[in-house]
């Protein structure tokens, strides 16, 4: 870094004192312990890592570090002042502490303060009251530090999630606090835009500012000097990531899961191959590396994938659809791509789980919303269960049949109790009040909130928020079911469990349309859609979509390849024998084993100790 | 997103106009919209409609923009002319058809009418749209300062007002997005009984308050953590002052205002 250090810390004074020191700290909000008896110390320079599930008292915890909530007891000490003793807040050591404390969260939309984005940086030191000199120092450092010098004029509101939260980035660092507070920076955001936020991140390290991230990503939490785990406002385990993850059964009982290696080495070991267990992917490709003859061949084509489902007449048939905002035909504006469909062509057939895939601004969201029959195409057609959208009538018969799940569908809830609102939809069709009471007791049932009928929907946990919005598009019992980013924002656990209740719908008939980041989770779809500009580039299975033949061409796009897959190429790149195309970290490991079987004969280290990893791979 | 509201959006641009002091534009622009009432005839019509112009082109702001910032009220406009027209019966018969009759009075005032309003509209869009939120905050501030002197809280006022003009966007995309997803529940406002629509009413409204909440609870949490704080001494990274161009707007305005007003 050519730049001044953030903070004045070096590495000889990390055995000092800590820098922020919490003991047995206790926070109740009314009934509920958000924080119970934790003692923590963060050491000057060091990258902190908070984990833990929904509810577990993560976001509770930033707060407290960050000086914005006071205890009800316990000691806090925040950069040398003691602003929380003996049950009692010391409010101006708690305003001294604040500005040298940073705090960067969830939604970047609603940190920015202002409309542009070098003035937004500059509000946090305006209200230290810097002098304009130093200001503009500042300003033009940070926007610099998280590479957004470019658009320093900008409107933020024109910019990417990822753009967005680097701004906010800079915003916090402009202060130059001595701590920043990164309470899930990523968790909105998409794949590009994490990876952009982590490198920012990465960055910090170097200058030796004291980090503490809390995050839902546990390949994020890797790099971390140490790991907390919290779990219903207690610390459960800490170390480095690798002492805490190899606690495997208790990491996953405490509703996370482990990082890829993590998971692959896990698999690898069931399966009987003698691989250490590790959470670092370079270790863990090391080893294997070790395990291999060493011969090269020639990459096996792309297996032919199953055919996709040909059952019957397609449900949703898009024809040549062209589709744009009539705000986009009037901005002429160069920064104001355009989110619009051209030519779009694709058939979702019966009982499918379709996954679109592509980057921001790519019309995945926007052909969602065409299936769903909320917006007609300019020109072209859509048909959905063979009933066109072009007419208003026939638009509203198909808003039963298609359930259409927002990004964050937990913003439409708006009744009083859990019932009513998933009862909304179901009465919406005119139902008899005994079957809307009937669908809402299955969908209840479904998405397993049961027992939750009389809670209000705002006082339910945001997962449970989350399924009951769910609940209220299943009660309408719909045979077609598009979602946008179902599990954006939610912990490994609430992952794992909407995927299950899909995979079962999924299995019961419904078909499904899902927008998605997560190329993993797109690899388990029976076909992907990859859109890029507007149009529909590639369909086919996953297994084609992933090719080796399509990698370039994604990689262009901006897209990655899922990480099983990614990890396998740099296995062959090390030496493997051909691994085929493994989507899953089941078939990796399969694969693996198969290689490893091939060639039992220990010999040379022939490609050890290379550091590529995976990740290397989606840049 | 379907609906964009653009509403006190910032247009970055390097003009004279968005060089000016913002509380000398606002000034300015207020004492402007107040002169478009006085003008009466063809002459000070013709005035004003040059004078609009002319500050369009030295905010170099594109006319679209403004068009897209004050498009909602044109069908207002064109109503207010229609009536105008129809309703007014002053000066010689031009036309009597039937029930209708079109006078010379009644076209003259649809045409002065909806141009006056139309003036006013279309200079305080250019005024939100060379101003930033935040300059607009400062000149505001500026405004309330007696308040402030007398122990008011003109300070918080005028940071509300901003983030006020921040946040309309952000609340228009929610409000699209949870119309889509009710009406996706077969809930539309514009369909139904009375009763059902006042329910697809409701179940947007309360939605949009719920999201709302989450959006003040968020920006609260985020200027704590940037240290603001009520009656605390910020500092201005581009501090405001009046310079020689801001006496020569005021001279301007202070003439277009007189010209205005003589003309009637």
């Amino acid at each position: 870094m050519a730049q001044p250090a953030a903070t004045t810390t070096t590495s000889a004074n990390a055995s000092e004192t800590p820098i922020v020191s919490l003991a047995h700290v206790t926070l109740a909000y009314g009934d509920l312990r958000a924080l119970d008896n934790v003692s923590l110390d963060v050491r000057q320079g060091e990258r902190l890592c908070v984990l833990g599930a929904n509810g577990s008292g993560k976001s509770t915890l930033a707060s407290v570090i960050c000086g914005l909530l006071a205890p009800d007891a316990g000691e806090v000490t925040l950069v040398g002042e003691k602003v929380f003793e003996a049950g009692s807040a010391d409010f101006d050591a708690y305003r001294r502490a604040r500005r040298k404390l940073g705090l960067v969260f969830q939604n970047p939309e609603d940190q920015i303060v202002t409309s542009v984005v070098e003035e937004d940086v500059a509000f946090g030191p305006e209200n230290l009251g810097l002098p304009p000199e130093r200001i503009e120092h500042l300003v033009r450092r940070e926007l610099h530090r998280v590479a957004m010098e470019r658009y320093a004029k900008a409107d933020p509101a024109r910019l990417s999630g990822g753009q967005r939260q680097r701004v906010t980035i800079a915003g916090a660092l402009a202060m130059e606090p001595r701590v920043l507070v990164l309470d899930e920076p990523s968790s909105s955001l998409d794949v590009r835009g994490r990876r952009s936020v982590m490198k920012v991140v990465e960055k910090l390290r170097g200058v030796g500012c004291t980090v503490v991230h809390v995050t839902h990503f546990m390949d994020e939490a890797l790099g971390a000097d140490r790991v907390v785990v919290l779990d219903h406002g207690h610390v459960a385990l800490a170390g480095t990531p690798q002492e805490v993850f190899s606690h495997v059964e208790e990491v996953r009982g405490l509703g996370l899961e482990e990082p890829f290696a993590g998971q692959l080495s896990s698999q690898l070991r069931e399966r009987g191959l003698d691989v250490s267990w590790t959470c670092d992917e370079g270790a863990l490709l090391a080893d294997l590396a070790r395990r291999t003859s060493g011969h090269r061949a020639g990459r096996v084509a792309a297996a032919p994938g199953d055919a996709p489902h040909g059952g019957g007449a397609p449900v949703v048939r898009a024809e040549d659809v062209r589709f744009s905002y009539e705000q986009s035909r009037r901005r002429r504006r160069a920064d104001a791509a355009p989110a619009a469909l051209d030519g779009v062509t694709i058939d979702v057939p019966h009982g499918a789980h379709v996954a679109l895939v592509g980057q921001t601004g790519s019309g995945k969201s926007t052909l969602l919303r065409l299936i769903a029959a909320l917006e007609v195409p300019d020109q072209g057609r859509i048909e959905v269960d063979g009933i066109p959208t072009a007419d208003r009538r026939d638009r509203r018969r198909l808003h039963g049949r298609v359930g259409y799940v927002m990004q964050r569908p937990e913003r439409q809830l708006f009744a009083e109790t859990v019932a009513q609102d998933v009862a909304y939809g179901p009465s919406n069709l005119g139902l008899s009040p005994s079957e809307v009471d009937q669908r809402v007791r299955r969908a209840l049932d479904l998405v397993g909130l049961v027992g939750k009928d009389d809670a209000s929907p705002f006082q339910l946990s945001g997962g449970q928020q989350r399924l009951c919005a769910l609940a209220g598009i299943l009660a309408m019992e719909p045979n077609l079911l598009v979602l946008d980013e179902p599990t954006a924002g939610l912990d490994p656990r609430g992952r794992r469990k909407l995927r299950r209740i899909l995979d079962g719908l999924n299995a019961d008939g419904t078909t499904l349309v899902e927008v998605t980041h997560a190329m993993e989770d797109a690899a388990r779809a029976d076909l992907v859609a990859v859109l890029d500009g507007g149009r529909v580039v590639l369909t086919d299975t996953p297994a084609q979509v992933f090719s080796t033949d399509n990698a370039e061409k994604l990689h262009d796009m901006g897209l990655g390849i899922p990480h099983p897959l990614a990890f396998a190429r740099v296995l062959e790149d090390a030496g493997y024998p051909p691994l085929g195309d493994p989507l899953t970290n089941e078939t990796l490991a399969d694969a693996i084993v198969r290689a490893a079987g091939a060639a039992d004969r220990p010999s040379a280290p022939s490609a050890a100790g290379t550091s590529a990893t995976a990740d290397g791979r989606d840049e | 997103m379907a609906l964009r509201i653009s509403v006190g959006q910032y247009y970055a641009a390097d003009s004279t106009i968005h060089r000016l002091d913002p509380r000398t534009k606002t000034a300015c622009a207020l004492a402007l919209m107040i002169a478009t009432f006085f003008v009466h005839s063809p002459l000070g019509l013709a005035a004003l409609a040059a004078s609009v112009l002319a500050l369009l082109l030295a905010a170099r702001v594109p006319a679209g923009e403004v068009l897209s910032s004050v498009r909602g009220v044109l069908w207002v406009l064109l109503i207010l002319a229609v009536f105008n027209l129809l309703l007014i019966r002053d000066g010689s018969v031009l036309l009597a058809a039937g029930p209708i009759t079109i006078t010379m009075g009644g076209t003259w005032s649809a045409v002065l009418y909806p141009v006056r309003v139309f003036a006013a509209i279309v200079v305080g869009a250019l005024l939100l749209l060379t101003t930033t939120p935040t300059e607009l905050g400062d000149a505001f501030d500026a405004a309330c300062s007696p308040l402030t002197r007398l122990g008011l809280p003109g300070h918080e006022l005028a940071m509300v007002f901003s983030l006020m003009l921040r946040f309309i966007p952000t609340l228009a995309n929610d409000a699209s997005a949870i119309m889509n997803a009710q009406v996706a529940r077969g809930g539309e406002v514009a369909r139904g009984s009375l009763g059902r629509r006042l329910r697809a009413v409701g179940s947007v409204l309360v939605a949009l308050m719920a999201s709302s909440m989450n959006h003040a609870d968020d920006l609260a949490r985020a200027l704590d953590a940037r240290c603001y704080e009520s009656g605390g001494t910020r500092s201005h990274w581009h501090p405001l002052h009046f310079g020689a161009r801001d006496a020569v707007a005021f001279a301007a305005t202070a003439a277009l205002v007189a010209l205005l007003v003589t003309l009637g």
